[in-house]
């Protein structure tokens, strides 16, 4: 008998809602019997309900023990637990929303910046094999790096046996490209590429096939390669591939290459560079690959180039000036210099996390603690400590499981973000996406905060209920968790000043960059860059007068490349009475121009004159030279009158007839960027390169407010030669993309990080005060006045400030150490970057403690102390 | 507040409820009021706590429980014992009384006894 009445028990659990529903009903029942018991007694109705209540124990808490009473089926407890806790978070809202904000951001910081790094520096580069590549240059006798010319790549494919190949690529050049049957012609990036490029790279085409060497020799067919990019939307991914037209002339299409590739920097066409072989040794413009042989290293591969320069130098004598080779893998060539800056913003994305977990940290203990007594309860009425800590961390559990889960979507977002406005900040940022790599991060953190925020405050709660129930006095629990919680505040301070700090040095870093001098007024210059059809070639002069007249103009002038743009058009000078040989004197940048160049860039004169219209075809050549030339080839001597002679005009000797100040990127300290300048005019038949021009306008408006006239203008005047378009300023400022990536990502996380140091601040001064109403109601019956109470509680939380914010700035001196390489123009222990940190922390502080404050500033003495419990 | 519990010797409650009980059926508050009215106080519990006891009392099949109209015409949840619940409560009382006697007759030891 008694076992079938047990087992109906044990059958009536799956009935589990009507079971609820029935101990509610019981409970009320009871209370409502106490309650008009009470009454009957003399009680006024609230008096007996509250006396009621009091008896009988917290309602909520004896439910609780009697379904812990009722076991249960094996899962029942847990789903019981995830129901109880989501009904306890949402009898709290502004704390869970806090709370799952809170983790959201700490997560989606972490999640998003792992992405990023995962993305740009971890990820295999999408070759065929990729850790097996490696990229090549040239370390010269004075041990400066630099790109390999053709004639030494060609030695090193041809006798290097550590590889199963090796290809080389020119640096790209932009040309005006049309795709035979679409109406517009587009400037296009075009890259040269060696024999058997593709199949070296392992990226072969997806559509048709690579150059063959016959195709690929001096004399061979005119043919290209395509971008995946370009076939879809200039051929409009026609099955036949037809022609496009380059430079005036058709050229074959024999292949498409897979969607996205690159290989270093993204180019739509592609040629077969050894048609036209460079014969110079000393004239840089190429990157060479190499794919390692099956069983090779990397450091046998280091031998042997090493032991292979000694070979050529020895067969060419001063024809070549590389002593030795720098092979290093692929990914690390393209990627290594972002790895610290990376590092620091991921690493600054954990100190997010770690406020984030701080935070909750302490709510929780705050909410643990507010519920000691319900946890004494159902301890002695019978519930496990296994239980009780399994009850809370059930709750944690959904808190950080949903608050992941929302981290990890708004990293989903953030990464969408980034894809959009990072494509070409860094290397391969384009491709940035959740994988399931990033979710196993992602899924750590997860368990790592379950563990912190959930575990640690649960154990204390269910280990200390009888221990703290035995102590009974409140103002000793308070006094415990205050001190808890003046470390987890001041760590939380220390943080948000050390990222204050590193986005405060970043902030100054690029402001310095884009205001750095660069020798000329780069402000309100528009560039506009063409390659000009033959047709269009005879009207440029009518193209720039057409520009200079344009409003807000003033002033345009022509040259071969962007100003501050110097790379592949290097090359030694030489005086008359240097021998050739590989022992030139100086090397500078080689660069036409048209006579307004100075006048317009306001690039001052410093000896001489600048060029005029009367330097013409079949008159003395002339040229201006920058300070470091001359210092060179004539130390302590005037310059004007010398003859020079460049790389860039065989057999050709200018006269100096002016030296003007130097041109200078942030990149390259003064000095450095050295350049002869001769005049357009003298040279019209010998354009160097692939016949760019360069418009550089003048504009007295904001710079940017022009780009679009000047286009359409452009497109009027030279309807045959697309122009790229764009400011100075911007250019300035994309070559700190890296910069400023890391700056508005610290930016970003110091801004959470300020905002959840005040929530956190704001939560636990609340609660302290909270429990503190009625020690703070003595000391105003006492005679404190509203204002001193305020500002106690603000000094508290002044002092915690402080103590953080010392720590925080020492922790920041250390930290910047990593940031000191990325630094320009600041130092990393900047006084006013600390100082601007500390009082914006110090203001966050402020703001989060001054609700609180307000509040125990107005407690009435009288209704707290009547309210002692 | 909580340990005032610890005022009950352990184990003691479920006899006292089952004894409750065995007067007569009775709802939870009835059986809160019955033992703190018989026991004149002494055992200060809180009313809620019968609930707990109750649901570990149906499961071991010594009460068994169902829902009928009460004095004041509201449905309440009325308990009752059982077969196999009175022979615990006899077993129960048994040992008790052996164990308190034992204590009774050393706390009233005198010394010639000794």
């Amino acid at each position: 008998m008694s076992i079938w009445h047990g087992l109906r028990e044990r059958l009536a659990l799956l009935r589990r809602d009507d079971r609820d529903r029935e101990l509610d009903e019981e409970i009320r029942f009871h209370l409502d019997v106490e309650t008009s018991r009470l009454e009957t007694a003399g009680l006024s109705t609230a008096e007996a309900r509250r006396r009621a209540v009091e008896v009988f124990g917290d309602p909520a808490a004896i439910a609780l023990a009697t379904r812990d009473a009722r076991g249960g089926l094996p899962l029942e407890g847990t789903m019981q637990d995830v129901r109880y806790a989501i009904r306890a978070l949402s009898r709290n809202p502004g704390f869970t929303t806090l709370a799952l904000l809170t983790l959201a951001l700490g997560t989606g910081a972490t999640v998003a910046s792992f992405a990023v790094l995962d993305t740009v520096l971890l990820r295999p580069l999408p070759y065929r094999d990729a850790s097996r590549l490696v990229y090549m240059r040239e370390i010269n006798v004075q041990r400066a790096v630099s790109p390999p010319s053709h004639p030494n790549f060609l030695d090193w494919r041809d006798r290097a046996r550590s590889f199963d190949g090796v290809a080389s690529a020119m640096f790209p050049y932009p040309a005006t490209v049309r795709s035979t049957g679409t109406a517009d012609p587009e400037r296009v990036t075009v890259m040269g590429v060696s024999r058997g490029f593709f199949n070296v790279l392992g990226a072969p085409p997806v559509i048709g096939r690579e150059f063959s060497n016959e195709e690929n020799t001096f004399g061979g067919a005119r043919v290209a390669m395509v971008s995946h990019e370009y076939w879809q939307n200039s051929m409009g991914g026609r099955s036949e591939l037809g022609d496009i037209t380059m430079g005036g002339s058709p050229r074959t299409v024999v292949g498409v290459l897979p969607p996205r590739f690159q290989f270093i920097t993204s180019a739509g066409v592609y040629v077969p560079h050894e048609q036209m072989p460079g014969t110079c040794r000393t004239c840089r413009n190429y990157m060479v690959v190499g794919r390692l042989r099956g069983d090779a290293t990397i450091e046998r591969a280091r031998a042997e180039m090493t032991t292979l320069s000694t070979a050529l130098i020895a067969e060419y004598g001063t024809d070549t000036n590389a002593a030795d080779v720098e092979v290093q893998p692929l990914l690390e060539y393209l990627v290594g210099d972002y790895r610290t800056l990376l590092g620091v913003v991921f690493g600054a994305a954990t100190l997010v996390l770690l406020i984030a977990i701080t935070n909750l940290l302490s709510a929780q203990l705050a909410r643990a603690w507010a519920r000691e007594r319900e946890v004494m309860i159902r301890a002695a009425l019978g519930a496990s400590r296994t239980r009780l800590l399994r009850q809370l961390t059930v709750e944690s559990g959904i808190l950080v499981v949903s608050g992941t889960i929302l981290g990890t979507l708004l990293a989903h977002g953030l990464t969408r973000l980034v894809r959009i406005i990072g494509t070409g900040l860094l290397p391969r940022l384009s491709d940035v996406t959740i994988d399931a790599r990033v979710a196993l991060v992602a899924a750590g953190i997860m368990i790592f905060v379950t563990i912190t925020v959930g575990l640690y405050p649960a154990m204390r709660l269910s280990r200390g209920a009888g221990a703290l129930a035995a102590r009974g006095a409140r103002g000793s629990a308070v006094s415990v968790k205050l001190s808890a919680w003046r470390a987890l505040l001041g760590f939380e301070i220390a943080l948000a000043v050390a990222l204050s700090v590193g986005a405060a040095l970043l902030v100054r870093t690029f402001q310095n960059i884009i205001n750095a001098d660069t020798g000329f007024a780069s402000r309100g210059i528009v560039t506009a860059a063409v390659t000009p059809s033959e047709a269009d070639a005879a009207r440029l002069n009518e193209a720039l007068t057409e520009l200079a007249s344009l409003p807000g103009a003033d002033g345009a002038a022509y040259t071969t490349r962007l100003p501050l743009s110097w790379g592949a058009n290097y090359a030694p000078v030489r005086r008359r009475s240097d021998p050739a040989g590989p022992d030139w004197p100086a090397m500078a940048g080689f660069r036409m121009v048209s006579p307004e160049y100075f006048d317009v860039l306001r690039l001052p004169v410093l000896r001489g004159r600048t060029f005029t219209p009367s330097d013409r075809d079949g008159v003395e050549l002339v040229a201006i030279i920058t300070p470091g030339i001359a210092e060179k080839l004539w130390p302590g001597e005037d310059p004007i009158g010398k003859t020079i002679g460049t790389n860039y005009l065989m057999d050709e000797w200018l006269t100096v007839v002016g030296m003007v100040a130097e041109a200078s990127s942030w990149t390259q300290p003064r000095g450095m960027q050295n350049e002869i300048y001769v005049p357009f005019t003298q040279h019209v038949h010998a354009l160097p390169g692939q016949g760019q021009v360069v418009a550089v306008v003048r504009t007295n408006v904001a710079a940017s407010t022009l780009t679009n006239s000047i286009r359409t203008s452009l497109r009027q005047t030279l309807p045959n030669s697309p122009a790229t378009v764009g400011t100075m300023e911007e250019r300035i400022a994309r070559s700190a993309a890296d910069r400023r990536f890391a700056m508005v990502a610290l930016t970003a996380f110091a801004t959470v990080a300020l905002f959840l140091a005040a929530i956190g601040l704001y939560g636990v001064i609340w609660y302290v005060v909270t429990t503190r109403v009625p020690e703070i109601g003595v000391r105003m019956a006492l005679g404190a006045t509203p204002g001193s109470v305020l500002g106690r509680v603000l000094a508290s939380a002044l002092g915690v400030a402080g103590v953080g914010i010392v720590v925080g700035g020492i922790g920041a001196m250390a930290g910047a150490k990593f940031l000191s390489s990325t630094l320009y123009g600041v130092s990393r222990l900047d006084p006013q970057a600390y100082a601007i940190s500390a009082g914006v922390v110090l203001l966050a502080v402020l703001l989060g403690a001054w609700g609180p404050a307000r509040r125990a500033s107005r407690i009435d003495p009288m209704v707290a102390m009547r309210s002692d419990n | 507040m909580a340990r005032d519990q610890s005022d009950l010797i352990p184990g003691t409650f479920d006899m006292l409820i089952l004894k409750a009980l065995s007067l007569g059926d009775l709802h939870g508050w009835g059986v809160a009021e019955r033992i703190e009215r018989l026991s004149g106080g002494v055992c200060g519990v809180k009313q809620g706590a019968v609930y707990p006891a109750l649901q570990r009392l149906l499961l071991r099949g010594w009460v068994a429980s169902e829902w009928r109209d009460s004095e004041n015409n509201r449905r309440a949840r009325f308990y009752r014992i059982t077969g196999t619940g009175r022979r615990q409560l006899e077993r129960e009382l048994a040992s008790w009384r052996r164990a308190t006697s034992g204590v009774e007759r050393v706390l009233r030891a005198s010394a010639q006894e000794t």
